[in-house]
Parts: structure tokens; sequence; C-alpha cells
């Protein structure tokens, strides 16, 4: 009975999955709009886009940087916004600053940066960098600012110095929270990526999905959105999958139903 | 925390955007980068001051708000909505959990093109994506708030004879309102970020538009003002909420 109850919780996403592209399926038989084709018309269309060559070289492309950008995001954001967890001169150094940056959209920078670093790599993966290193900078800041001050006092007391408490206590402690911000920040790094490739077509996946708008090859499109869609929902599970095993030891949160109806 | 604290804590904060200003002033002085690729600050907060005067560019701003409110109205309703139900009932966490765990890392501006077939390029197509994009965080944390709730406070109020309509609208919600102010204040983020977008991809007016326009014709100051605005405009927008915030949970110990 158990055994059934945990298959159908694995199954539920998949369940999901399937009930959306069904309910696709019939608004586009309902619609009969040209321009929105049926879900099975676009999954058609996805192996012959898998299957091209270029196509796959684009896909490298958009992966490469997207790689580069999250993982040099991640390696900058984690200590700045630990240090400015536990410290208030650093917090409030930083924090105007980025409270700045913040509502600016990042790909929206992709034009200015163009003129100045041309329409390579460089620009895109930097404007990957930054849409990605905001969250990781706000969580690994709430988790280090949430840390208990009496770990904090026994480690200094046995004589670990200020470095080495970030390191050894604030950093695990920290680490949950720290991960959510790189989940978050894993989906940022894909929405950025699409965009940044939509402004500068060059190369990549969003290349592909908005060429195919401009041409009117609408079952190319809705095609790459689902190939786009189940990148970022692959990630997102893998990603878990990590952090689970990581933080295993962290309570799990997020599980309990109110019971009073 | 006196003021005294607080103003120096301001100081210290302006002091690495004052140092931005400097080199980006400074960078143009010396001649590194040419004005044509980076104008001087100057001129471009100049340019920002004459360009709020005039009506189109007021216009602007107005056509991206409205587009920037709808949506994230929505999200919000929806998202509390879509929250408390899933954190209440077991049945509807059933089948919202599986849907939001597919949807929430979907990127939605993938969607964006669907979106406009669907449609069209009107207003409905911007705010149905901005209502997509700030929706997650805000029912996801809605969901977190009210699923964490004190059990003992329900059974508090079920002792006390309340109704489960009343349980949820007196209790669960108020107690919840922390983390949806929290899920809310990521949404409005996120609002701003994504209309900007929207509006750059395929657009006749808002501040994105000015900002393709701008980058068609090679203007780089003007580049720099619809950025600079929608900056600005999130700054402003935060502070309100703050404000709301700090109104709705007046009775709240320190969060």
């Amino acid at each position: 009975m158990i055994s059934g109850e945990t298959a159908l919780k694995r199954a539920a996403p998949f369940l999901a999955c399937l009930g959306l592209l069904a309910l696709w399926q019939v608004a586009s038989l309902v619609l009969k709009n040209d321009s929105f084709p049926t879900a099975l018309e676009a999954l058609r269309a996805i192996p012959s886009i898998l299957g091209d060559k270029e196509a796959l070289i684009n896909f490298a492309a958009s992966l490469r940087r997207m790689a580069t950008g999250f993982g040099l995001a991640v390696v900058v954001s984690i200590p700045l916004g630990l240090m400015m967890g536990r410290s208030r001169l650093v917090a409030s150094f930083f924090n105007p600053l980025l409270m700045v940056i913040y509502p600016v959209p990042k790909a929206a920078l992709m034009p200015i940066i163009m003129l100045w670093l041309g329409v390579g790599d460089i620009a895109k993966t930097l404007v990957i960098f930054l849409g990605v290193s905001l969250p990781v900078i706000y969580h690994s800041f709430q988790g280090a600012k949430a840390v208990e001050e009496k770990m904090l006092w026994s480690g200094a007391a046995m004589g670990l110095l200020a470095p080495q408490r970030l390191i050894r206590i604030v950093f695990p402690a920290a680490l949950p929270e720290i991960l959510t911000g790189c989940r978050t920040g894993l989906v940022l790094a894909l929405i950025t990526m699409i965009t940044s490739e939509m402004i500068a077509r060059q190369s990549g996946a969003g290349n592909i999905l908005f060429n195919a708008l401009d041409m009117g090859q609408y079952d190319t499109v809705f095609a790459m959105i689902i190939i786009v869609g189940a990148m970022g929902i692959g990630f997102d599970a893998v990603f878990e999958r990590i952090r689970a095993r990581l933080v295993r030891w962290s309570e799990p949160q997020f599980d309990i139903p109110l019971s009073f109806s | 925390m006196n003021a005294r604290v607080v103003t120096s804590d301001v100081l210290l904060g302006l002091l690495p955007i004052a140092f931005l200003i400097a080199l980006w002033q400074a960078l143009v002085s010396f001649g590194y980068a040419p004005v044509t690729l980076l104008p001087p600050p100057g001129l471009v907060f100049g340019r920002l001051l004459q360009q709020l005067l005039t009506d189109t560019f007021r216009q602007e701003i107005a056509a991206t708000l409205f587009r920037l409110f709808a949506g994230f109205s929505i999200a919000v309703v929806l998202g509390v909505a879509i929250g408390l139900a899933a954190a209440v009932s077991p049945a509807i966490n059933a089948v919202v959990r599986p849907i939001v765990r597919v949807l929430a890392p979907l990127p939605k501006v993938a969607l964006y093109p669907a979106l406009l077939l669907l449609v069209g390029f009107g207003h409905e197509s911007k705010i149905m994506l901005v209502a997509a994009d700030a929706l997650f965080p805000i029912l996801l944390s809605t969901y977190f708030g009210a699923s964490t709730v004190e059990q003992k406070l329900i059974w508090s109020a079920m002792a006390a004879g309340t109704p489960p309509r009343g349980i949820l609208f007196k209790v669960v919600l108020p107690a919840a309102a922390p983390s949806v102010l929290t899920g809310c204040r990521i949404g409005l983020v996120i609002s701003c970020i994504v209309v900007f977008l929207a509006e750059m991809i395929t657009s006749t007016d808002g501040l994105g538009h000015v900002l393709v326009t701008a980058a068609r014709t090679f203007q780089a100051v003007d580049m720099f003002v619809p950025l600079i605005t929608i900056s600005l405009l999130g700054l402003i927008l935060n502070g309100l909420l703050e404000a709301l915030r700090s109104y709705l949970l007046r009775g709240f110990p320190e969060v």
C-alpha cells in the first residue's frame, strides 16, 4: 500500500505533464487556429530539431555559456553573501547597490554590453552571470544571518579565526538556504540564456526559437518551447536531487497540509 | 538601532554607488571609452530629467506600469488563493503540487512566443507573461507560510467555535502574512524585469520599447535612460511595498 502511494507520488509530475499536454491538445483542437499547432504536431517536430547537427551545436553553445555564467556567479556570490550576512559593515556597503541593480532586467543590459564587448560569448556569459548572482547573494546573505550566534561563539572560544569560522561554521549552517538560492539561480540562468540569445541573434537555443517565430514555423516554435521547458524541469529535478543529498541533515520543510477542514 | 547608526549605514551604502558613477565619469574623462559608447553620467541623468518632463516618455512609463500592475495583481490574487487552498485541503494539494513542480521551473519567457501567437501583440500577452512569472514565488511562499502555521492556533480557534471559513481568514491568512508579503516582494521584482523584457521583444510602447529603439539607432544615451528609469521604478515600488508591509504587520514581532 505504501509502495503504491510513493509510486503515485513519483509519477505525479509525469501525470501533470501528460495532463497539461492533453489540455493543450484539446485547446488547439477547439480553437482551430493556424498558428496554434496541436501538442502532437509539436511533439512530432522535436526529433527533427534534435536530429539536426546545426541545432545541436547551437544547444551546446547555449549550455556552455549557461554553465560558465552559473559557475562563476556561484563562486563569487556565495562568499560575498556570507560575508554580508556576518558583518553589518559589508552588508550596508553592498545592500543599496544590489537594491538598485535588482529590478533592472539583466538581459536588457545586453544591447549596451554588446556595444562594448560584441555579440560573442563574453557578453552573453556576463549577462547570465549577473542574472544568477543576485538571488544567490540574497539567499546566502539570509542564510548566514540566521546562523546561531552560540555556534560562532563556541567556534571562537576554541580558537577558530574569523575566516575559518566563515568556512567551517557559517557555510555549512547556511547551506540549505544557499542551495535554495542556487536553485532559483539555475532557473534564472536558463531564462537569461534564452533572452540574451533572443536579443543577440547569433547562436543558441533562443536564436532557434525566435527565428522560427519570425519565419512562421509554428510547430518548431512550440517544439522549442517544449524542449526549453523540459530543460528547465530536468535541471531543476537534478539539482533538487543533489540538494536533497547535500542537506539531508536539515529538517524537511514544506510538507504539512493543515488539518482543520 | 539609533538614528546615527542608520545614517552612517546609509552613507556607507551610497559609497559603492558613488564610486561606480565616479569610475564611469573617469572612464569617459580620461578617454578610455568613446562618448558614443559610454556617455558621461551627467549627460545621461540630464537626459533622464529632460525626458521625464516630456509627455511621450511619461506615456511610455504609464504603459509599462499598467502592464506591470495588471499582471502583478492577477499573480497576487491567484497565487494567494491557490497557495492557501493547497495548504488547507489535501485533495487540492495532491492536484496542485505536481502541476506546480512542473510549471515553476519552466522558463516562462520561452512561453512568450506561444502567448503572442495565441492572444496577439497587445497588452494581454504581456500581462499574462508577467502574471505567469510572478505567480509562482507568491504561490510557493503563501503555501509555505500557510502550512507552517502553528497547529495550536487552529485548535484554539476550533475550540472557541470558529467555523472553518473563519479559521482560514482570521487565523491562517494573518499568520501566513509575513511569508505572503515576502513572496509578493520577489514577485514584484520579477514583474519589473519581465514586463521590460516582454516590451523589448515586441511592443510599440513602454520602456522596453524605448530601449530597443535606441539600440537600433545606436543612441547610447537613450539606452541608459529606460534602464535607469526601470531601476528607479523598482526601488519606488519596493519602498511602497515595504511601507505596506510594515503597516500590515504592525502587530507582529520583529521579522
